[in-house]
């Protein structure tokens, strides 16, 4: 029999790793059996290729969906990382042996226990500890049950803890495991006799990993090896020990029977420190890679060197942080700890040095750099030659048929929409984006209606990472954009959000999320008792709706939109514009510009009809804010729908001294802003408020002057100038159906006359012979 | 004895030295600690008087500063490693009576102390001469006048200045050699006082009109900075106001009877929600006064009613015995506060049915 040794870890925990390289220098074992995916045991050799740099991840996914798929992250200060590093450099047999994927990710796995977990499972990203929806107490503590260990002994961080009673307690190597064992021990058995608080599909789980480990691990020792090393999560580390304990055999067995099979795929990663602290579903606790990074490279001198990294990004912000400083939060901190009771700084007695000497108590630089700080920016590496994930792949296929070269130094892209391969690298560019990758930058844009498009392109080698992410979306960039957006859809609350959605859809060219995103659209502006909000998605669509088809997309579900969300709007209308204070009536008046502008564009007589009379609802309404009424008249005026005398009807009536002055001027803001022609053209309109404006008494008129002038000013100079010479030329009376007559200039007529000439050039004329 | 006791009856409020005599005394005995040069405690016995707690002994130290213990940490920490304490934070957050305690603590006096404003000189922190000996014997050592300061630094002892930044700008810097060099020349005399071990200073300064001084950054690379929060919760609010209320009463000898912890509750939390601008629940927003409403506001709002109804009343806390003392609070700003708190009575103390008497009694004397 082969001598056996289980060495439980902590996942990701530099001490435990530091630990297990003592160890297994001492036990040299010929065989190591590593909590990991045995599906991926293939890729374990490529651990050892100089190209290869942590954090790397490992991704196992299915080989028919990719998206279903997990990840197992492993940095330099990884004991899983260690351990294969200490097996390859010693020539022994290394194997995984956590229950395979091919199982884990199989139809009909899930459900084996009662209660499946449809939603979050399958997606998300993975670590060696299994899935859990909940933090339930007893759940927190199989995931990390030396932090909590730690935690309950009063040590703000699991690293320092286990200096500080791991390791400096240990007298001979193997010592600390066996220590582990036994605390682990006593930990399950508190967990088991309490009320258990997970689904019992976790349950089956754990118990169907832990029977297969023990399998594999009897298998091994059938074999012929002197000396195998098991190295496990701690939690797990007792149920391993049972290995060979009577009757188990059977237990197992039966455990394993009859569970269903896919076929799955693995692939090793580049990933980064970023990752590790913020990826969802992480279970094992890395709050700061770059912490557990220092300790692990460092340990002697983490204090000076955390600090003076510090010192560093502050000065890169331009924050002054001395060298004297950092001596001083060096001393700081190592008084603190002694203080605490611990034999070196923890995290927090850094910070707090640090922000009392360096930041003089002020908490807000080191906000500043707590993400490069604490968190990191490493990022790792895989060998050109491995196999790369599924999206990965893709993106290097789809890079390679469009000729593109992700490439840091930046460069400008123009692109045809008109060419087939143009209008598919902007797709593809699209896309990307979809999934976080900004790779391309929109330049400024001329308008849809053009076939140019401008792209600015600059490559981050971080992004890599972000393709990896994305295997957990779908196989390819298409199809993981796709879900994207379909997940945004999902948790979208407002209209105007999916309208904007549906837009990058039709230029990602995403035809199946768009049918998705455009049903949730119609589904929410069904129930959406909020008209703004509609309102608001308008613009964006209708504009799809009318140049979309530059792009060849199908923008036919746009117009349905469309047609279903004009007489929504319509109808709600003047009620959603009650009580509106001054704030809330320029935003509703903005809105009803943007919607009056769309229905315009898409020339359909009937949305327009419907609109216009609500727009009339609108204007006969006199409680509502004179802005917004003015504004309606105003739109309707331009359209025709109102002659110059109906207008000039409405202005009186808002003008009558029983409505008030202040919402007179109102009333003339809305109905005048941006463009003074309808004084100009409009008949008797300039004359009533010629009248109304002289009759206004002096302290009135003083009142008024700013709102006025206000609305004076976002007419253009040449209207202003215009109706001042209006007023001017007639004396207060002005009658203006000779009026737009009068205003002509002759001598500045003249002088358009020979551009005109030019631009019409008549056959003959001696300007087309200048030009060549 | 009969001496010691009548002076220490006669004298309006004793140092902190003095009345916590007993505690300190028995933290010593317990304290088995390692001790920085010159320190009477242990650093973490130090923070033990701070933040109370119940010693092997059996005796029970009452808790003096109640807030976040790590701070209280840091600044020991800082003390213990020979660098100087800046204490800052808003009026009334217990700064000043921090640096007390800690100077009892450690070096069994807190008298050395030099009150910044805006008339503080160099002598005051360095050192001034006797001029009549000056005149008759010439420069000579005792013709030197010591600042607390040099007292502090010839016998190792912590010297604390209040309200550094009320002190003009030139003045601050004198503290610079005394913190770096942890020396004090005198040019006259061709000598200087080097500092014995167990010197340090702890400053506090007022963050809220930092503007009037600001440190120099020269000066403020010689200080640990602490800041010192308003109370997180109301709960650790209205224990602060009780015991500091208990405490005073008995030193004042007010012969009413302690408030009700209804009582303070109120009045702690009148005093967070115009301070925070949003009531309790955290619902509705409510006016900000621009009077600072501190924690040590609040207690002498209760102490003064505590004497009004032991004094006018029929010496049981009420309503009438609080609001003049509240309203005396909030309106710092005869025009402004008074309408916020007009606003405040009648948006949101008129609302709580729990509140009738108070709501009255403010409406009365309004």
């Amino acid at each position: 029999m082969p001598e056996v040794r289980i060495f439980g870890i902590r996942h990701h925990g530099p001490g435990s790793a530091r630990s297990l390289r003592a160890a297994l220098d001492a036990f040299r074992p010929d065989c190591l059996l590593i909590e990991g995916p045995p599906d991926a045991d293939a890729l374990i050799p490529l651990v050892a290729d100089p190209a290869m740099t942590p954090p790397v991840a490992l991704l196992v996914y299915r080989a028919d969906r990719p998206q279903t798929c997990a990840f197992f992250p492993f940095a330099a200060f990884s004991p899983e990382w260690v351990a294969m590093r200490h097996g390859l450099d010693h020539g022994a047999t290394l194997r995984f042996i956590d229950l395979p994927h091919a199982i884990q990710l199989a139809d009909g796995f899930e459900t084996r226990g009662e209660a499946p977990e449809s939603e979050t499972a399958p997606a998300e990203l993975d670590t060696p500890e299994p899935a859990e929806a909940s933090e339930a107490p007893s759940v927190a503590v199989r995931r990390d049950p030396l932090g909590e260990l730690a935690e309950v002994a009063g040590f703000p961080d699991g690293e320092r803890w286990w200096d500080a009673f791991v390791e400096s307690r240990t007298g001979e190597d193997g010592d600390v495991f066996a220590a582990i064992q036994e605390a682990m021990t006593a930990l399950r058995e508190g967990a088991e006799t309490a009320p258990g608080q997970d689904a019992d599909g976790d349950a089956f789980r754990e118990e169907a990993r832990e029977a297969h480990m023990r399998t594999c691990l009897r298998k091994a020792a059938r074999e012929d090896f002197a000396r195998i090393a098991v190295i496990c999560g701690a939690w797990h580390a007792p149920a391993l020990a049972r290995h060979d304990a009577k009757g188990q055999v059977g237990l197992d067995a039966a455990t394993l029977k009859g569970l269903p099979r896919t076929k799955v795929a693995a692939a090793w990663a580049p990933w980064s420190y970023e990752r590790l602290a913020t990826a969802s579903g992480y279970r094992a606790g890395v709050l700061s890679p770059e912490w557990y990074d220092t300790l692990w490279n460092h340990e002697g001198r983490v204090a000076a060197r955390w600090l003076a990294r510090a010192a560093a990004l502050l000065r890169a912000e331009d924050l002054d942080a001395s060298p004297a400083s950092v001596i001083e939060a060096a001393r700081l901190a190592e008084a603190l700890a002694g203080f605490r009771g611990r034999a070196r700084p923890s995290l927090d007695d850094l910070h707090e040095a640090a922000q009392a000497t360096l930041c003089f108590a002020d908490p807000a630089p080191m906000a500043l750099i707590r993400r490069k700080l604490v968190i990191g920016e490493r990022l790792g590496a895989t060998p050109p030659d491995s196999p790369g994930t599924p999206v990965e792949a893709d993106f290097a296929a789809t890079c390679k048929s469009l000729r593109l070269k992700p490439e840091a130094v930046a460069g400008e892209l123009i692109l045809d929409l008109r060419k087939e391969n143009d209008l598919a690298r902007s797709h593809f560019l699209n896309r990307l984006h979809l999934i976080g990758i900004p790779w391309g930058r929109r330049q400024q844009a001329r308008g849809r209606g053009t076939f140019k498009e401008a792209w600015f392109l600059s490559w981050q080698p971080e992004w890599v990472v972000d393709l990896v992410a994305a295997s957990a979306d779908g196989g390819t960039v298409a199809e993981a954009a796709g879900s994207r957006v379909r997940r945004r859809a999902r948790e979208a609350t407002r209209v105007a959000e999916l309208s904007g959605l549906i837009g990058t859809l039709l230029d990602a060219d995403l035809a199946g999320a768009t049918d998705d995103v455009i049903r949730a659209l119609n589904d929410r502006a069904a129930v959406s008792a909020d008209v703004f909000d509609l309102m608001e998605a308008l613009p964006p669509l209708a504009e799809l709706a009318r140049y979309g088809s530059v792009r060849s997309s199908d923008t036919e579900p746009v117009l349905g939109v469309v047609r279903g969300l004009v007489p929504r709007a319509a109808a709600g209308l003047t009620a959603a514009c009650q009580s509106l204070d001054d704030d809330a009536a320029s935003a509703a008046k903005a809105r009803i510009v943007g919607v009056h502008a769309a229905i315009s564009l898409l020339e359909e007589p009937d949305l327009k009809a419907v609109w216009q009379e609500a727009l009339h609802g609108l204007a006969d309404q006199s409680h509502v804010h004179g802005r917004v009424v003015g504004r309606a008249v105003r739109l309707l005026f331009d359209d025709r729908a109102l002659d110059a005398e109906q207008a000039g009807d409405r202005l009186r009536l808002a003008l009558s001294r029983a409505s008030g002055t202040v919402a007179a001027a109102a009333w003339i803001e809305g109905f005048l802003e941006e463009s003074g022609t309808v004084l100009i053209h409009g008949g008797t309109l300039l004359a009533v408020l010629d009248e109304w404006l002289a009759g206004l008494d002096g302290t009135l008129f003083a009142e008024l002057l700013p709102l006025l002038r206000r609305t004076f000013a976002t007419i253009s100079q040449g209207e202003r100038r215009a109706i001042g010479e209006a007023l001017n030329r007639h004396g207060t009376g002005v009658s203006d159906e000779e009026g737009s007559g009068r205003i002509l200039d002759a001598e500045r007529a003249a002088r358009v006359l020979p551009i005109l000439r030019l631009l019409l050039a008549p056959s003959g004329d001696e300007t087309t012979e200048d030009t060549p | 004895m009969s001496q010691i006791n009548g002076t220490k009856t006669t004298q309006l409020r004793r140092a902190a030295e003095d009345a916590f005599a007993e505690e300190l005394e028995s933290l010593r005995g317990v304290d088995d600690r390692p001790r920085p040069p010159n320190w009477l405690l242990s650093p973490q016995a130090v923070v033990t008087y701070l933040m109370g707690g119940r010693l092997g002994s059996g005796f029970e130290v009452t808790p003096k500063y109640i807030g976040d213990r790590r701070l209280m940490e840091v600044a020991v920490a800082t003390l213990a490693t020979d660098r100087a304490l800046l204490l800052l934070g808003t009026p009334g957050t217990a700064k000043s009576w921090v640096s007390e305690h800690l100077a009892a603590a450690i070096c069994g006096t807190s008298r050395l102390i030099v009150q910044g404003t805006a008339g503080t000189s160099e002598e005051s922190i360095r050192y001034g001469w006797n001029y009549a000996l000056l005149l008759a014997k010439g420069p000579s050592r005792e013709a030197v006048v010591a600042s607390p300061i040099v007292r502090a630094m010839e016998e190792g002892k912590i010297a604390r200045v209040e309200e550094l930044t009320r002190i003009p700008s030139e003045t601050q810097d004198s503290f610079i050699t005394i913190l770096s060099e942890k020396t004090l020349p005198i040019p006259e005399l061709n000598e200087e006082i080097a500092a014995a071990r167990g010197f340090n200073l702890i400053a506090t300064a007022n963050n809220r009109d930092r503007g009037v001084n600001e440190l120099s950054s020269a000066l403020k690379r010689r200080f640990n900075t602490v800041v010192l929060p308003s109370p997180a919760t109301i709960e650790a609010e209205i224990a602060i106001v009780e015991t500091r209320v208990a405490a005073l009463g008995r030193a004042f000898e007010i012969p009413a009877e302690p408030p009700g912890a209804d009582q303070i509750r109120r009045v702690v939390t009148i005093f967070r929600e115009l301070r925070e601008g949003v009531t309790a629940d955290g619902k509705s927003k409510v006016k900000q006064p621009s009077s600072t409403l501190s924690t040590a506001e609040a207690i002498s709002v209760v102490g003064s009613g505590l004497a009004l109804a032991a004094h006018f009343g029929n010496g049981h806390l009420s309503a009438h015995d609080l609001v003049s003392g509240i309203s005396g609070a909030v309106i710092k700003d005869p025009v402004q506060d008074a309408i916020v708190w007009r606003e405040y009575l009648e948006t949101v103390v008129k609302e709580r049915s729990e509140w009738k008497d108070f709501y009255r009694a403010a409406r009365e004397s309004a």
